[in-house]
């Protein structure tokens, strides 16, 4: 497997899925629906995939003495680290907006959505949402890309749309708040959808595994 | 002992059938695996590797069954298939550095060699070199390390008549060496030189698998020609008519 992770970063990986990591950064703009930052993680894994067919990397990899599976559980871990690692940025930003930035006034009268457990928790659903629909999605082929992004992408609205209204309903408010008694509510809601993600991702790895098994390259 | 053996290969498209393939390959010989554009080399070649799933059939490699030994059996074997068309904008020597690592028998000193031979240049892209290099990158990538068994999809289309020389050379040199090696191509003046055995098809069925002598023997004798390219002709218009 680590040979094949190798392959993923240097051979299959575009440039951009490690320049769109930066995206994790949008948890610090304020008056701005910051979870489409999780969006433009997932595209720039996108363009990993899509340089994977452009350079025929899956004919390649299936030559090697691996077995199917492998290739495929090499595919969802390259998609998870850069998840995680773009996960753990914006963790830390929330971090910093919920305590140093706390009383910064851009935050406390932001309209939108605020660096909280529960975007950190809508992160991961939107994650889930590219390891199903996406990476799952391309293994039914290996080489169609289009619609499974456009499924992923029509789900990562739906998501940011439902992230950025719940707030504004009646007395949901504390859904928003990065302090108070809510917190704990929102500190289970992330626990929760971690757990969603692990479940979600390793859900997709198994169907895409049993997809690309079929396939005839 | 077979070191390849394929027993009633078959593989349905909606445009084409695969039609019960079966012939086997000897440990030590070359096989010239014979037939137009479009007749089911290639969908062979690619139910070895497991690359499609045959209806039906069975294939065994180095005595192994490939469904169940994939692993083991890949290690030992080569594949090429024309001109190398993966990573065209990596360099050679980092899409080797990735390759090297799979392979327990990698062997640097081949690699370094077939290099040379080929006049290869590993600061390179794939995209940066001709079709023919392309090919001779791609049988070096096969040959280094230590297949005991090489399949070659087509591996001489693209080449110029020196570097087709040479490979056969090469492939002469391998077969010394005890590698066997199945070889498909429809520019069968490259297999008179070397081939022991040929295995012909067309139209996805499988006219004659036997020792390349024992075929132009007989076909001779029944009149469909002296060498390769006439009997080819000849059975393909035959089956027009």
């Amino acid at each position: 497997m680590k040979h094949l992770l190798n392959k993923e970063w240097r051979l299959a990986a575009s440039p951009l899925s490690y320049i769109f990591l930066i995206a994790a950064l949008m948890t610090m703009l304020p008056g701005y629906p910051i979870l489409v930052g999780a969006f433009f993680i997932c595209f720039g894994i996108f363009h990993s995939f899509q340089n994977t067919r452009e350079t025929n990397d899956t004919l390649y990899s299936a030559l090697l003495p691996v077995s199917r599976e492998d290739i495929v559980r090499a595919k969802f871990l390259f998609t998870a680290v850069l998840q995680m690692i773009g996960f753990a940025i914006a963790s830390i930003l929330t971090a910093v907006r919920m305590t140093l930035l706390s009383t910064a006034l851009p935050y406390v009268n932001n309209a939108m959505m605020n660096a909280t457990p529960l975007y950190l928790a809508f992160m991961l659903i939107i994650f889930c949402a590219f390891n199903l629909l996406f990476v799952g999605g391309f293994f039914k082929t290996a080489y169609k890309i289009g619609l499974p992004f456009l499924a992923f992408g029509i789900a990562a609205l739906l998501l940011i749309s439902l992230a950025e209204t719940l707030h504004h309903l009646p007395g949901l408010a504390f859904l928003n708040a990065p302090a108070g008694e809510g917190l704990a509510l929102q500190f289970g809601l992330l626990a929760a959808a971690a757990v969603l993600y692990i479940l979600a991702t390793i859900l997709a790895c198994h169907i895409a595994k049993i997809r690309f098994a079929r396939l005839d390259l | 002992m077979s070191i390849l053996e394929v027993k009633n290969l078959t593989k349905r498209y909606p445009s084409f059938l695969l039609d019960g393939v079966t012939f086997s390959l000897e440990t030590g010989r070359i096989m010239g695996f014979i037939g137009r554009n479009g007749a089911g080399k290639t969908t062979t070649i690619k139910s070895i590797f497991r690359l499609v799933h045959p209806d039906a059939g069975d294939i065994r490699v180095f005595g192994l069954d490939m469904n169940t030994h994939e692993h083991e059996i890949k290690q030992r074997i080569g594949y090429a298939g024309g001109a190398v068309d993966f990573y065209k904008h990596k360099r050679i020597r980092d899409m080797v550095a990735v390759t090297r690592r799979f392979y327990d028998n990698w062997d640097d000193a081949d690699y370094h060699r077939y290099l040379s031979l080929f006049s290869i240049d590993e600061a390179k892209t794939p995209l940066e070199l001709s079709e023919g290099m392309r090919v001779k990158l791609s049988l070096t990538l096969a040959l280094s390390h230590h297949a005991e068994l090489l399949i070659l999809d087509e591996p001489t289309s693209g080449l110029d008549p020196v570097s087709r020389a040479e490979l056969s050379d090469v492939f002469l040199y391998l077969k010394n060496q005890g590698v066997s090696i199945l070889f498909s191509t429809h520019v069968t003046s490259d297999l008179e030189k070397c081939a022991d055995d040929i295995a012909y098809i067309a139209k996805g069925r499988l006219i004659a698998a036997e020792p390349l002598q024992t075929f132009l023997e007989t076909s001779a004798a029944a009149g469909c020609g002296a060498t390769l390219d006439d009997i080819m002709v000849h059975y393909e218009k035959e089956r027009l008519l």
